[in-house]
């Protein structure tokens, strides 16, 4: 019955329900779109402008770029994602494969459910003050636990490397659930005709999930893996009560140099800059990637 | 043999995680519940000495947080019903129409590389719509900013729910006579009413915890939001961390509770259908 | 079919468009919006029984922390007395500063009063934000030291002055209502008597620094707060930042004497992590008993230091700031002022309120709540001594006086700088000689950029 009803439609039918289509998608996406605009557009114009609203050309571009300091804020970031989103696949993954395959038990998996969905909706800002707690050099439960006292005690957020390694983990700490969930879900949906078929022809666990689940989850994976990529640039608030940034600039982000700039030297004509310039390149940066993206699919 | 080997790997490994992931929050827990003196221990206490509920009667009663409670209620309800109207009327059209594949994708495409922008690029151009259109220190300016910002999540779990449903259900409606608003009205929206309730329950988890916005957006707890509140107990002299706990704790128990609730159909919108129609 | 049970739960999900609407029309009523009861008065969002006269409602932004304590205890006494409402609204100290900008920077007219830290007053003097208190009736007490008017007064009455700034008559702007200047203390049951200079600092941390007690507690947590610390010790030893013509001289040796001492002297006989301790962190290490000596503020005496779970009531003494190789100790002063937007539309009623705040009585009663007055009658009141150790000491203080920090509009971000390089240096990123050398560069861009004259 359905065959044929989409047989019967002609060309024209189409056309006419595509105008539909369009008709009630463009109203509210042009809104939208334009709503999401403006603020890029006055983000322009402030950049090109002084504090007295004098046309300057690029000037605060070039203050903006030629700032030593930038370089290196997008170089922590890219450490910092380079740390924790491999982690954060390989663990969400590697723990759902995990939970897939060996816990059949309702209750259990309830139960991680529950473990999981917590450091998902806990504020930032209470992620930043329990780990001070658990890091911090002298009250901190790490240090207590391993029993290290006055100069013995591991400066977890004041040894550089460390730092960025705390931060870090932070992240980790608060996000590896949220790939494991999505993921979880994603092994669900294998369609257990071709799991129990690859079984008769005798497959191993690892070859399973390697030639059938993970072909099958790759979409979901890299839609992970870019929603977790664009949350990196937004990293903010954890970092804000936990380091401040410091020591000196080691986890002072892309984010946090923002604010820096625009709240801390109050020079809203380079932040305006330093923002169209972020926005630009991740604009450049998504186009490349999107195309390895499921978009195409919907 | 490997049978048990394979038992014994898996409880280990997944306690293992348990208790990493679990431990900080069950600090945050035993932060919240110790008095003032105790925080002074020269080695912190893993248990609370003398446990106590004082820090959430500050929090709520004296520090009058118990209202940025209300504000974070109606910001982050608001944003996720308008959020989920507005996907709802980008989705019906690219999954139920055959709107070209161009559009769509375009859709999808814009929808996600809205994530990509770190708030803090554009929290200053808002401020300063906010302040043109008189929203600022008004629920409704971080109204229409969470609407925006949960967007690409909202458009992207209902399309996953809405491909899923058969066209062919409408269709049928629709053959039967009943007009599209109809068929949409009676056939397809009871259909997708888990599909909303969990893509809801994400989103209003996202807004509940949003910061930012929220502590540039507002000026007094006429408008605050709860985690602006608890950001205001980082003081520079006291040491209250357990009133900071207690703040983590209460934010926590919201979406928490939402969240057990709707366990099955968030489990299942998390797939963001970008595997099923394989 | 179940149609009735769909159709109930989506009206559940449009109830919230109600709200959204109520939560509309409140917000511009500003009766129901409420607001932080102040003084711990659930009900102070209902009209004041007694005097109905007034509906006048002051917003105070304040700061949070025990440096509106005073405040928020006085407020309902004012209403009480007048009618007048007071909602105090606060925000943490870095918080704050970027609200007041932003609200400044817009001519909004939320805030009728709001609390600054003495170094916000060039930014917001600049900005021409403020009236003037002068003009409203606020006249200069002399129980009160002169450096405290001084303070509240832009274009600073001496010291350089912002090039855009030589023009303006020089207006009172904002009066202290938290008199701060930063003092020293040490455990006087270790050694009777504290340090007279900064050498013996030094040979006083080391002679007690063991496992369990710092010699000295450095508060060297990045931007503001080492900067806070390392001040005074750069003023004591002669350095300064930028001097009576706004050349940057941070990296002359006077000045990096003193970063030497901080990173290279100091640090080796302090706690183990000096470079992610705040003033909570010092205040806690002190209250245990595991330090010896560090710089205080007024402010975190007797709630952090002597707090609730302290082990060393007693046993503190405090003291001014210890003189260095220039022969002088020099305090810092952080004060904390009230100040009146041009924007707010209660000028007369908040001016009104500031004269109340001001008055010796009051400021009495301020005292014995736990705020910390300015005037010296208050301060050297003999009754208030036992519950303050610190009064007396900080009357003496104002009178020495202390400096104040550099009055320029970019002094945020001159702060921001230093204390990112310093707080490198305790981490062990970098040397003293770096910490010169690299802020010093940053900062002569950042005033050459801002437009201020420069020989260098």
């Amino acid at each position: 019955m359905t065959v044929l009803a989409r047989r019967r439609s002609s060309w024209a039918a189409r056309s006419r329900q595509e105008r539909l289509g369009l008709r009630l998608l463009l109203p509210v996406l042009v809104t939208v779109v334009v709503v999401t605009t403006i603020p890029f557009v006055l983000a322009v114009v402030r950049a090109l402008t002084s504090d007295a609203g004098q046309f300057i050309g690029l000037d605060n571009f070039t203050k903006a770029l030629e700032n030593g300091q930038l370089i290196e804020a997008v170089k922590q970031t890219a450490i910092y994602g380079a740390i924790v989103l491999p982690a954060e696949i390989l663990l969400g993954l590697g723990l759902a494969l995990l939970v897939h395959r060996e816990v059949r038990s309702p209750g259990i998996r309830a139960a991680i459910y529950v473990a999981a969905i917590i450091p998902i909706v806990i504020p930032q800002i209470a992620v930043g003050v329990v780990f001070r707690l658990v890091f911090a050099s002298d009250y901190g439960v790490i240090n207590a636990a391993l029993g290290l006292q006055g100069h013995d005690q591991i400066l977890w957020l004041s040894q550089p490397a460390l730092a960025m390694v705390s931060v870090a983990s932070v992240d980790i700490w608060q996000w590896t659930p949220f790939v494991y969930l999505i993921m979880f879900a994603g092994f669900q949906t294998v369609p257990s005709e071709s799991v129990e078929a690859a079984q008769v022809d005798g497959a191993t666990s690892w070859t399973q999930f390697r030639h059938i689940e993970l072909p099958y989850l790759r979409p979901l994976l890299l839609l992970v893996l870019f929603f977790r990529l664009a949350d990196v640039l937004r990293v903010f608030d954890a970092v804000y009560v936990l380091t401040g940034g410091g020591p000196g600039a080691t986890t002072q982000f892309l984010s946090l140099y923002l604010y820096r700039i625009a709240f801390r030297f109050s020079d809203l004509g380079q932040a305006s800059a330093l923002a169209v310039v972020v926005m630009i390149a991740m604009t450049l940066f998504y186009t490349v990637i999107s195309r390895f993206l499921p978009v195409e699919r919907a | 043999m490997p049978r048990l080997l394979k038992r014994i790997i898996t409880v280990v490994v997944l306690g293992a995680a348990l208790v990493a992931f679990v431990f900080p929050l069950y600090y945050l827990v035993a932060t919240s519940l110790k008095g003032q003196a105790e925080l002074y221990a020269a080695v912190p206490t893993l248990i609370p000495q003398a446990p106590t509920l004082d820090s959430y009667h500050s929090v709520l009663v004296d520090r009058g947080m118990s209202e940025l409670l209300f504000n974070s209620t109606v910001a982050g309800v608001s944003a996720t019903v308008l959020a989920l109207i507005i996907a709802f009327a980008i989705c019906y059209p690219i999954t139920r129409l055959p709107v070209s594949r161009r559009v769509s994708a375009f859709v999808l495409n814009w929808s996600l590389s809205l994530r990509f922008l770190p708030p803090i690029a554009v929290v200053v151009p808002y401020y300063t719509i906010e302040r043109a259109l008189g929203l600022y220190n008004q629920l409704p300016a971080l109204i229409i900013v969470y609407t925006i910002f949960n967007l690409p999540l909202s458009i992207w779990m209902l399309k996953g729910f809405l491909q899923e449903i058969p066209l062919e259900l409408e269709e049928a409606a629709m053959v039967d006579g009943a007009s599209r608003l109809r068929a949409f009205l009676r056939v397809l929206l009871p259909l997708t009413r888990t599909g909303v309730l969990a893509a809801g329950v994400v989103v209003f988890a996202f807004d509940w915890a949003e910061f930012l916005f929220a502590f540039i957006l507002t000026a007094t707890p006429q408008s605050m939001t709860f985690p602006v509140g608890v950001q205001g107990l980082v003081t520079q002299f006291e040491i209250i961390w357990n009133d900071m706990a207690a703040g983590g704790v209460i934010a926590i128990a919201v979406p928490l509770a939402l969240m057990l609730v709707a366990r099955r159909y968030v489990v299942a919108g998390l797939t963001f259908g970008v595997i099923r129609d394989k | 079919m179940k149609s009735q049970t769909w159709f109930a739960s989506w009206l559940t999900l449009f109830v919230p468009i109600l709200l959204v609407v109520t939560a509309c029309s409140s917000g511009s009523t500003p009766s129901s919006g409420g607001g932080t009861p102040a003084g711990g008065t659930p009900a102070a969002g209902t009209p004041g029984g007694g005097t109905p006269a007034s509906n006048v409602k002051l917003t105070i932004a304040a700061v949070q922390g025990v440096e509106d304590a005073g405040l928020k205890a006085l407020a309902p006494m004012y209403t009480a007395k007048t009618g007048v409402q007071i909602v105090i609204t606060e925000s943490p100290y870095p918080d704050l500063y970027t609200k007041l900008v932003n609200a400044f920077g817009s001519n909004d007219a939320t805030y009728d009063l709001f609390m600054m830290d003495d170094p916000w007053m060039p930014k917001f003097g600049t900005m021409g934000a403020l009236s003037d208190l002068g003009a409203m009736g606020v006249t200069k007490d002399p129980d009160v030291a002169q450096i405290v008017w001084d303070v509240g007064t832009w274009p600073p009455p001496h010291g350089p002055v912002p090039p855009s700034e030589k023009a303006k008559t020089a207006q009172l702007l904002g009066v202290t209502i938290v008199g701060n200047v930063e003092m020293f203390m040490y455990r006087k049951d270790l050694t009777p008597t504290g340090p007279a200079s900064y050498d013996e600092v030094l040979a006083n941390a080391t002679a007690q620094n063991k496992p369990n007690l710092a010699g000295y507690i450095i508060r060297g947590k990045a931007t503001n707060p080492v900067v806070a610390d390392f001040l005074p010790i750069l003023w004591s030893f002669g350095g300064d930042v930028f001097d009576d013509n706004w050349n940057v001289v941070f990296d002359n040796p006077a000045s990096l004497s003193a970063v030497q001492f901080l990173v290279d002297k100091l640090k080796p006989v302090a706690q183990a992590d000096p470079a992610s301790t705040d003033a909570s962190d010092r205040d806690r290490l002190m209250a245990i008993g595991q330090g010896y000596q560090s710089s205080t503020w007024p402010g975190e005496i007797n709630t952090a230091v002597l707090g609730p779970g302290t082990t060393v009531t007693g046993k503190v003494a405090f003291q001014p700031i210890p003189k260095g190789p220039s022969g002088k100790g020099v305090g810092m002063m952080g004060n904390w002022m009230l100040g009146i937007p041009k924007a707010s539309k209660n000028q007369q009623a908040a001016a009104d309120f500031i004269k109340w705040m001001l008055q010796a009585d009051t400021q009495k009663t301020y005292a014995q709540n736990n705020g910390i007055p300015s005037r010296t009658s208050v301060l050297k009141d003999a009754s208030l001594q036992a519950a303050n150790p610190y009064f007396s000491v900080l009357a003496d203080a104002f009178a020495a006086p202390p400096n104040w920090r550099p009055r320029t509009d970019q002094w945020n971000a001159v702060e921001t700088i230093m204390g990112t390089e310093l707080n490198a240096a305790l981490a062990g990123q970098e040397t003293s000689q770096d910490v010169v050398t690299k802020a010093s560069s940053q900062i002569r861009t950042l005033m050459k950029g801002a437009g201020y004259p420069t020989t260098q």
